[in-house]
């Protein structure tokens, strides 16, 4: 299965973000290190940043208020104990936060139905969140991304993402075949993708 | 260098979200563990992956959650500092935890050390961020700047080996050039008139090294619509004397040792 990427100029064709982000994330990094010295004010600084994206992920995931602020907590008392964990070189901190939520989320369902567990391992993303204007106008631009989305594109991915179903269970669910939904959710993607970096 | 196909993109999503069955993931962590290029489109995938998270609508968070948190905050102490990791560690690659236990909380903690010891004694927020900023630039003005000197000093250098590779069958045809320092393990390899190669194939250089041993895979290289390809800097050993360069057609995601024929060479 050749990899048809390659994308080698990503970090180039989205240069036109770097700076914001770089001072985004050297203010998530101020953040941290202010927090890995025990300043209660940097994290309630962190939480005001990115709690309520934080919760509003796992709330779309678990539709439960309760179980979402647990979420919420957990991620956030684990970032306390430990901020230095995070390494800015990797990526951004909010959309590590974005991927973490989510996956704590879809853990906490399959943990309601079995055993089943799934791994909160560090996910870096490039997507830096961490100025107020910045995030709307993300935020605006990603929703309006989705919303143009076919509706099979759109459903497919927010079943992988959201519901935490595989391509083999897209495809059962929807009835599609697995090629398809593997296509959709590529195309998706990709649409996503190329939104953020124009 | 891994000898497999590249995990597609949409897998590659997939595993961001661990969504792959646990084979499936299995499999994936085994292939990115040896291949850079997967790392690589790991991160966008990444990136992708987190886009679709921010589509969810922005709620309100319950009365009361962030008094909660900070309540609990409060009470929390915090862990010491993990042990730094090697920053190659691949940061999706974490011990399996249980319930909340965070994995990712243990890996490479090198940098947010040396963010702490920078900030340490600095009272001033602003001055702090200000800080961060500065050194980030400076780090990777700095790295950029080795790269160029590293650079210049393979092409420049009396010391080079300068190479000029050509076919086996048509010497007129495709023409290599390979700058070659081996105290740095520094290569530089140009080549142009080369002819296209399918899109599962590649062509891939080597290092004949003077002591004898295997060939040394040097890169892989694609031509461009002109005929032209290049391999700038590849990961060499220090030190390895070079008899001859080589370049062989491999399948797409590279080999570990060539396929003959050597369809350039020289020495």
């Amino acid at each position: 299965m050749p990899h048809d990427l390659p994308n080698p100029n990503v970090e180039a064709s989205r240069s036109s973000d770097r700076p914001t982000e770089n001072m985004s994330a050297a203010g998530d990094m101020g953040l941290l290190t202010r927090i890995q010295s025990g300043d209660q004010e940097a994290m309630s600084a962190l939480f005001d940043r990115y709690g309520t994206m934080v919760y509003s992920v796992a709330l779309r995931v678990l539709k439960d208020a309760g179980e979402a602020e647990d979420v919420m907590q957990e991620i956030f008392v684990q970032v306390w104990k430990n901020p230095g964990a995070f390494v800015s070189g990797k990526g951004s901190l909010s959309g590590w936060l974005v991927v973490v939520a989510r996956n704590r989320a879809i853990d906490m369902i399959r943990r309601r139905r079995s055993t089943e567990q799934v791994e909160l391992f560090a996910l870096p993303s490039s997507t830096n969140l961490a100025r107020e204007a910045e995030r709307n106008s993300l935020l605006g631009k990603i929703r309006g991304v989705m919303g143009s989305l076919p509706e099979e594109q759109r459903k497919s991915v927010e079943l992988a993402f959201f519901e935490g179903l595989s391509h083999s269970e897209i495809a059962e669910k929807t009835g599609d075949p697995l090629g398809t939904v593997k296509t959709r959710i590529r195309l998706a993607l990709t649409t996503i993708r190329k939104a953020l970096t124009v | 260098m891994s000898t497999k196909p590249h995990i597609p993109q949409e897998d590659l999503a997939l595993y961001a979200m661990q969504a792959l069955t646990p084979e499936e993931q299995q499999a994936a962590q085994a292939h990115l563990d040896e291949c850079a290029y997967c790392r690589a489109a790991l991160l966008d995938a990444m990136t992708d992956v987190a886009a679709v998270g921010l589509s969810a609508e922005q709620k309100a968070l319950p009365e009361g959650a962030r008094q909660r948190l900070m309540a609990r905050i409060a009470n929390t102490p915090q862990a010491a500092a993990p042990a730094p990791r090697p920053v190659a560690v691949e940061p999706v690659r974490e011990e399996r935890t249980t319930g909340f236990g965070l994995g990712w909380l243990g890996w490479a903690a090198a940098l947010a050390m040396l963010a702490v010891a920078a900030y340490l004694g600095y009272g001033n927020h602003q001055l702090q961020q200000q800080l961060s900023e500065d050194r980030g630039q400076i780090a990777r003005l700095t790295a950029s700047a080795n790269r160029a000197e590293e650079l210049t000093e393979a092409l420049t250098s009396p010391a080079a080996k300068q190479v000029t590779l050509t076919e086996t069958k048509r010497p007129d045809q495709p023409v290599g050039h390979a700058t070659y320092l081996p105290a740095k393990g520094a290569l530089i390899f140009v080549a142009s008139n080369l002819r296209p190669v399918p899109e599962n194939k590649t062509y891939e250089l080597w290092l004949i090294p003077a002591n004898g041993k295997a060939p040394m895979p040097a890169g892989l290289f694609r031509p461009d619509a002109s005929g032209s390809a290049s391999v700038v800097l590849p990961t060499l050993p220090q030190g390895v004397e070079a008899k001859a360069f080589g370049v062989t057609i491999e399948d797409a995601q590279g080999s570990a040792t060539p396929t003959l024929p050597i369809v350039m060479a020289g020495q």
